[in-house]
Formats: C-alpha cells, structure tokens, sequence
C-alpha cells in the first residue's frame, strides 16, 4: 500500500508469514492525518487479530476527532490510551477475547520536518540517516527493563527464555504508559514502522543495506517483507517506511545520472540525423563506406557527449574535436570541410535535445544547456588548433619574409632611397603605413612606379623603407629605439625595477640583430629568473609586462623623430613584446611540466582505488546472494547466526 | 510570442551583477582577462556584455560577426593570441550564464536565459573561430606566394 501526493513519501505491507494462518498484524496508513502505524496483536482464539485492529480504528478516530485540540506529543499519547481502553474494555466483554492485547508504534506527521512517534510494546520504529541505521524505540520487553536496570547483560538478553515476553502493551489495562518521542526529519531520512516478525527474522544489516538502497518506499517495503520471509517467516511482518523529502537534486546531478542515460538512449536518433545530414559525403571522412564514416565520427562523439554528461567534464569532446581536425589538417584539409561537420554534429545533437525536450521539458532544458556547453567545448578545441596553425603561418611569414627582404634589399638597394630634405611621407586615412608612400616634390603620384610585390608585405613591422642594417633596421631606428627606452626609464619610479628590466630586455630585443626569438628566449629567462609558479606567482611579471608596454609606448611619442621614425619604433618594440611575452609563457609552461606529471600519478591512485571500490561492491553484492541461497530460510535470523553478513 | 524581448530586460537586470563577478574572478576564469587591470577589464568586459545585451535583443548575426571582427582585431593588437581572446569571450559567456542559473533560478525566464546565453556563447565561439580560419586562409595563401616568389627569386 502507497500513499502519493504527500512531499513525504510513504509505503507500508504486511504479510501473514510462512508460519501463521492468520495475520494478526494491522496498519495505519492515513495521509490526511498524517498517521501511520504499526500493530501487532497477540491472544488466542483469534483474539489477535481483534485487539490490534480495535486499537488501529481507535487511534484513528481519536486522532481524527482531538487533532484539533491537542498538541501533537499529547494527541499521540491520548490516542494510545484510547487504543488500550478500547482493547481493554472489548477484552471484559468478551470473555474469549481475555488477556488480548496489541503492540503499537505509532508515527504523526507534523509536518513534512517533524514527527512524533509514540510506542508501546516491542514493534520497533528505526531512523535511518545519511546511511546509518538506529533504533528510535526501546522494546518494552521484560528482559529489557532488566537490561535497562543492570540486573541483565544485553549478550544474555538474546538467548533469555522471556526475551518476546512484554512487559507492557495496550489492552492489558485500560491505561497504557507510552513512550514519546519528537524527532526532526533531514532530507533524504527514512524512518519504519515495523513488528517483531521483520526485526526478528531479518538482520539489521539487511534492513540497514534495503532502507539505504535508494529504491522507493514501495519497493523497500516490498523486499523487507521478502528477506524476513527468506529469513524464515515465522511471525506475521509488518513494515512501514515513510521517507521525508530528499533535497532536491542539482543540475549537475541530474545531467550526471538521467540526462546522460537518456543521451545515450538516443544514439540511434543522433547517427540517424548525422547520417541525413550528409556526414558521410563531408570530405574528411571521403572515401570510408557510409555507415563506418556514421560510427566513426558521430557515434564517437556521441559517446564522448556520454562521458563528458556522466563526469561533468569536457575532456572527452575535447579529445574527439582535437583528433578530428588535427588528422584533418595534417592532411593538408581544409576549415570548411571541419565546420560543416561540426555543424552536422551540432544540428544531430540539438535534433536529440528537441527530443527529449518534447517528452520532459525539464530534463530536455538541462541537457540542452549541456549539449551547447559540449558543442562551445568542441569549438574552443578548434580554436586552439587554428591559431596554432595561424602562429606556424606567422613564422612560416616572417622566414619567408625574411629571406625575400634579403633578396629585395640585393637587387634594389640602390633604387630605393634614403628621404631627402622636402620628401615626407604620405599618410592617408585607412592606409597601412606599410603602403605609404614617398612624394617627392615635383612628382605626380602616376609617375611614380608601380609598387613591387616587396612594398605589399604580409608583415608590416618587417617592411624596409630606408636601407636597413643587419638587424633589420635603419641606425635611426635604432637610435630612436634607445632614446625610447631610456626616456620609459626615467619615467619609472625607482621601486618598478622588474618593468625597468623589461624595458633593458625589450630594448635588446628589438634591436637584436638576429631577428629570431633567441634574443627574446634568453631575455624572458633572466627575468624568470628564480620565480616559480608556487612562489612568488607569474602574475607580477605579466603585470610588468603589461606596465612596461605601456610606458615604452607612450615615450616612444617623446622622442624627437619623424612620424615614419616613431611609428617603426613602436613596431619594433611591440614585436621585441610579443617575443618576450611568448617566450616568459613558454618558461612558464615548462615550469608547470611536473605539476603535471604529478597529476597524472594522482590520477592513476584514484583509478586504482576506485578499481578497488569497484571490487568491494562487488565481493558485497557476491556475499548478498550467497546469503540468499545458502541460509535455511525455517530458522529465524537471530537463532542462525548470520555470520555471512 | 517572442520570449527575447524579455529575455533581454532580465539580461540587461543581471548585467551589473555579471560584469561585478567577472572582475571578481578574472584572475581565475582566464589568463587573458587577469593580466588587464582594473579599469581595462571593466572597459573590455563591459563592451563585451554590452553587446551581449544587444545581440540577444537583436539577434543579429551580421552585427555579431562585426563586433567579433573588431574585437578580435583589437585584442591582437593587444597581442593577445586568438586562441586566447576566444577563451575571453568563451569564459565572459559562460560567467553570464551562470549568473543567469544562479540568481534566477527555478523561474522559466531565468532557465530559457541560461540556455539563450549557454547558446549566444557556443555562437560566438563558431563565430570566432571562422573568423580566425578566414585570417588563416589569407595568410596561408600570402605564404603560397611568398614561397612562390622565393623559388622565383632563387632562379
């Protein structure tokens, strides 16, 4: 029996046994009163069975009737003490029904926070929370009150002849002393009602593991009432779970368990929308048979969607989008061919979000919002691959360029000369300085010669106007340069001695007559110096990086040099920047190798502990069905030794 | 009936709370955006949310290209590495959407705004990314003819 609509959830069953003929155990399962209870009637000639249901409808209906005038702890009492007089009294008129009595644990529902549970006789009532399991009553058995005074240890308790002989239950008087008990539930707790013919035949161990199973109330109370019945059945079983509300669960979690699952549900949807997409025909996977190229590329980052859902990371897409695009390029592919199957990929995946959404709109929208997050990670993956095409590209460039200047400067050095006095450069709005060029006075600009492929470099910062020195650059470049650096200098305060340093490096790089990144790599490690990333940090350095930046650039504009000058200094010294900068990031990123690499050997300990976990639950869920199996089910728990366990 | 004009009032009511955790966390969210002092990276994500705020009322995807064009081009003139400036924008996203889930939580305004921004990022992220395969394309092919005239010259 269930009762829904409640935030608490509740179930309760009772079973005659596998010894008895009749049940003599009774339930109260009343929501709109927030009563549940259990009642387990004793006496012969079918007296049980009467004493337990009498006291069950006179709770009940006291309950119904005073609710309103009494607090809930002196509600409960009255109401057991009604229960007993009703018994009681029934008892005197019947003179078969003498000595007739019922145990009763009895639990009112405050509100869905706090509960009062009120007992008398051995039916037992257990709080299980985060796990654990205790008992909130205490039997009122004779050997127990023996227990409670000290006159009886609990060892000897359990193999006392008196040990089910009550001590006190309802109907034996028409007053009945009861125990009370007020208890605040957590999320998540599961309290249960239940008799002796549960806790007698079934170990705690079992009741602990089938409470905290997760299962709903109606399924634990359901496999309850069936391990006291392989524990034997000797005794009617009486269960009743009633399990607070469990805080609601996070995002995350869902995402984590359901919407994972229900991803994976819709595989077959996600290959099916990939595969009318196109996917087969998109040229990466040209040329593999149509339902290989379908599992290769959209069922693997299906699973990896899977993966990343199931462990809230992204590693997994990002591995998938790495592999794809990276073979790809490699190849020498292109970037359409990887956007239109990433594209494809991305309509299969919001095609089986749609889905979902349709059938349950709640996990549709987080798994919506997951699936973007996967896609936005298969893009920062492509995004890092592309601009390390791009800085290869650049350095292919600079080389190239590099090697063409020398040429250039070999066959026309001599037609380019140095301005005169009255030449000036020309300067027009949206042109690059690289595309000025030189009026001379009494020229018309269509008399000058049309440009060679030299005056339209790809690198500006390496474009030659002047003839050049070794280093790439005219002495009054160099020259300005210095002036720059020196004026930052003197713009500093004294304690800004790391951006001074950078000013003294950036000068070196940038008049560096190498031109490669040696000048810059030896400049970043004297400035790296003996900083470590868990010292002193990186941050201030990039800060002086960032300081030095600045002040190098605004004195550039200090120093008295044509506008062609200030603006080739100011070139060289965001190139000489940008060096040092990629250069202190590499020594930083080196610094973080065995950091690493220590990440790494935790990973491999956590997987090998989980692997060990994995075991355990395994050995457990083993010894479960081998105590299942190897028990003889005609004797009760208690008197089997349950050592299995 | 079209939910984003709405969508747009409760972005533009979350926006000062987003840009006050962005500064907060910079230093943690992105490399990029915890070098920049204070007001630097009050003026580069306040731009950045600014037209968040726009495309969402808009939808525009013209316009959005545009300011990704510019943003990006201003940012590598920054010398910031692309690749960096799309962890920028892909984290000032995944902040906003946050702030989206947390402070309007259980409202359907605030789910439907965590998804459109969850969505107006991965966008923005394909919309980067084109952007750096088209400067690509372009310099692969200066390297071609650079390579080209090498061998030209070379003869």
């Amino acid at each position: 029996m269930t009762q829904q609509g409640s935030p608490i959830r509740i179930a309760g069953d009772t079973h005659v046994g596998k010894v008895r003929t009749m049940n003599e155990d009774a339930l109260i399962l009343e929501p709109r009163l927030g009563l549940y209870a259990v009642l387990d009637g004793m006496g012969g000639a079918n007296a049980g069975d009467v004493a337990s249901q009498l006291a069950r409808d006179a709770i009940r209906d006291f309950v119904l009737q005073r609710r309103a005038a009494l607090a809930p702890k002196a509600l409960l009492e009255a109401a057991l003490v009604a229960g007993s007089t009703a018994v009681f009294t029934a008892a005197q008129q019947h003179r078969e029904r003498h000595g007739m009595g019922t145990t009763a644990v009895v639990c009112l529902v405050v509100d869905p926070k706090h509960v009062v549970i009120a007992h008398v006789g051995d039916s037992r009532a257990y709080l299980l929370r985060e796990g654990r399991l205790q008992t909130l009553t205490r039997d009122h058995t004779i050997v127990e009150d023996l227990v409670e005074r000290g006159l009886l240890a609990p060892e000897e308790a359990e193999r006392h002849p008196y040990k089910n002989v009550l001590s006190r239950n309802l109907g034996a008087r028409a007053e009945a002393r009861v125990d009370l008990l007020e208890l605040e539930l957590r999320p998540g707790d599961r309290v249960l009602l239940c008799s002796d013919g549960l806790y007698g035949y079934a170990s705690a161990e079992a009741i602990q593991y089938l409470l905290g199973s997760g299962d709903a109330p109606e399924h634990v109370t359901r496999d309850l009432i069936e391990i006291a019945l392989r524990g034997g059945g000797g005794d009617n079983v009486s269960a009743l779970v009633i399990e607070a509300p469990a805080a609601a669960p996070s995002s995350t979690q869902v995402v984590r368990t359901s919407g994972a699952v229900t991803w994976w549900q819709h595989r077959q949807r996600f290959l099916q929308v990939a595969s009318d997409g196109g996917l087969a025909r998109n040229p990466i996977v040209r040329g593999l048979p149509a339902q290989e190229a379908i599992e290769l590329v959209a069922l693997s980052l299906c699973q990896a969607i899977y993966h990343d859902l199931e462990k809230s990371t992204g590693v997994n897409v990002w591995t998938f989008a790495q592999n794809l695009a990276a073979g790809w390029f490699e190849r020498g592919g292109d970037w359409n061919a990887v956007r239109g199957i990433v594209d494809i990929l991305g309509g299969a995946a919001r095609a089986v979000v749609d889905d979902i959404r349709a059938r349950d709109a709640k996990l549709g929208f987080l798994l919506d919002v997951a699936v973007s997050r996967a896609l936005i990670v298969v893009e920062l993956a492509l995004g890092g691959l592309l601009a390390e095409r791009l800085r290869q590209i650049d350095s292919d460039l600079i080389e190239l360029h590099g090697a063409a200047l020398d040429t250039v400067e070999h066959d026309t050095l001599e037609t380019v000369e140095p301005l005169e006095s009255g030449e000036r450069s020309i300067e027009r709005p949206g042109e690059r300085p690289s595309e000025r060029s030189i009026e001379r006075p009494g020229e018309r600009p269509s008399e000058r010669s049309i440009d060679r492929f030299i005056d339209r470099p790809t690198i500006p910062f390496l474009r030659p106007e002047r003839p050049v020195t070794s280093s790439g650059e005219s002495s009054e470049v160099l020259g300005a340069i210095a002036k720059a650096i020196t004026i930052a200098r003197g713009r500093l305060s004294p304690r800004a001695e790391l951006v001074a340093q950078i000013l003294v490096a950036l000068e070196t790089v940038a008049t560096d007559s190498g031109g490669n990144f040696a000048a810059a790599v030896l400049a970043a490690r004297e400035l790296y110096g003996v900083r470590s990333v868990d010292n002193a940090g990186v941050m201030p350095l990039f800060d002086a990086f960032d300081k030095a930046r600045i002040v190098a650039a605004s004195s550039v504009h200090q120093v008295r040099a044509s506008p062609a000058i200030r603006v080739r200094v100011l070139r060289a010294l965001s190139l000489a920047h940008q060096r040092l900068v990629a250069a202190a990031t590499g020594l930083v990123l080196e610094a973080v190798v065995p950091f690493g690499e220590r990440l790494r050997e935790v990973q491999v300990v956590t997987g090998e502990l989980r692997e060990a976990v994995a075991r355990a639950e395994q050995r457990r869920a083993d010894l479960e069905r081998k105590f299942a199996t190897i028990v003889d089910p005609s004797l009760p728990w208690g008197a089997r030794g349950s050592t299995e366990w | 009936m079209s939910t984003v004009p709405t969508l747009a009032r409760s972005y533009e009511a979350l926006r000062p709370k987003v840009l006050q955790r962005l500064l907060e966390l910079r230093s943690t969210l992105d490399p990029s955006l915890g070098r920049l002092d204070d007001a630097t990276a009050r003026a580069q994500i306040g731009a950045v949310l600014d037209h968040l705020g726009n495309f969402i009322a808009t939808g525009d995807l013209g316009l959005h290209r545009a300011f990704l064009h510019t943003f990006l081009a201003m940012r590598a003139a920054e010398a910031q590495s692309p690749a960096s400036v799309l962890a920028m924008l892909v984290a000032i996203g995944d902040t906003a959407a946050q702030v989206a889930q947390e402070e309007a939580a259980g409202t359907p305004d605030g789910a439907e705004l965590t998804l459109l921004l969850t969505r107006v990022t991965a966008s923005t992220a394909r919309g980067v990314n084109d952007l750096i395969a088209e400067e690509l394309g372009r310099r692969v092919a200066q390297r071609t003819e650079l390579t080209k005239r090498a061998r030209e010259g070379k003869r």
